[in-house]
């Protein structure tokens, strides 16, 4: 499955909460930002990565050693 | 003399096992320093969400942090100073910090200086918009390093937090509490919240209104008070609290 749209943004917009989760899951990269910027319930999860950069209607990953790009 | 102190683009994504401070902590060290210094007392840090767009270089959220103090006008030459400094020494390598501080009672436009809050929330600014805005209402605007294009979003900042209707506070609330319930009245006693509120109803809470606290209790900037936005529980059972606080999910819109 692919996670990423072709140009490193991830393909689930900003609402798709459990596939953020199980993606920053299987990550070993995975870094909690800071509190202030935390916006997913769920404690691991790509939207609460400090590796996240938002983007108009997603978000990139800026740390592509650890980002599982597909699985 | 009231003013405002404003920053952004101090930090940069944490590279190489390297730790970043984030703006937010940035500005909570500058208001320490204030404080410490017996320069004036300050009021808490707001952080304000500004446009994401491709042609805006960012760190990764685009936000900006600003907080309000009190101090004595001989004050304001030393405090520019340190900041100044603070963030020519403190910031991130690759970042472009600017630094805003407003005198809130000489500010000759207050609308405008709001107006250029929201226009930084939906369009492209540029620096030389910054600078010509700040110099025309008489506001200290300055760059600290890199690009320098941090002024855009300390501006902003400022004028957000002036319109006192944007943004969340920096930091989650601690309150005590047994079982995570707890009354409007002590909610607002033990804190600086100002009002518990219902923002789907616009219901602003009697104190004796129990409320159920999540693990991530936020307070917003709303209408010039600190607002702790709350939701209806569903089910009310007797004695069980009738409201409790946003998510995560619930805030990431402030």
């Amino acid at each position: 499955m692919l996670y990423t749209n072709g140009e490193g943004e991830f393909r689930g917009s900003k609402d798709d909460w459990d596939l953020a989760a199980q993606i920053a899951e299987k990550c070993v990269e995975f870094k909690a930002d800071d509190e202030d910027e935390l916006v997913a319930d769920e404690a691991v999860s790509c939207y609460n990565c400090r590796y996240r950069r938002w983007t108009v209607r997603s978000f990139a990953c800026l740390n592509k050693a650890g980002f599982i790009w597909t699985v | 003399m009231r003013i405002l102190v404003s920053i952004d683009d101090t930090d940069t994504v944490k590279v190489d096992n390297v730790d970043v401070r984030g703006t937010g902590e940035m500005a909570q060290l500058i208001a320490k320093s204030i404080e410490d210094n017996g320069w004036g007392s300050c009021q808490p840090i707001t952080r304000h969400q500004l446009l994401i767009h491709p042609d805006i270089p960012y760190t990764s959220h685009n936000s900006s942090m600003c907080f309000a103090a009190n101090i004595e006008s001989t004050y304001l030459n030393p405090l520019i100073d340190f900041a100044a400094d603070f963030l020519a020494c403190e910031s991130a390598p690759d970042s472009d910090p600017g630094l805003c501080i407003a005198i809130i009672d000489r500010i000759s436009r207050p609308g405008w200086l709001i107006s250029f809050g929201y226009m930084a929330k939906n369009y492209v600014l540029t620096k030389e918009n910054a600078y010509d805005l700040a110099e025309k209402l008489g506001i200290h605007l300055s760059e600290h390093g890199g690009t320098g294009q941090g002024v855009i979003g300390a501006l902003a900042g400022a004028g957000l937090r002036l319109g006192g209707n944007d943004g969340r506070f920096k930091g989650k609330l601690k309150l005590k509490t047994k079982d995570n319930t707890i009354t409007t009245g002590k909610i607002c006693s033990q804190s600086q919240v100002d009002i518990v509120k219902c923002l789907e109803t616009g219901a602003v809470l009697h104190d004796d209104e129990l409320v159920l606290l999540g693990d991530w209790v936020k307070t917003i900037l709303h209408y010039g008070q600190a607002v702790l936005p709350v939701s209806p529980v569903n089910e009310i059972g007797t004695g069980s609290p009738g409201w409790k606080t946003y998510s995560k999910k619930q805030m990431k819109d402030f």
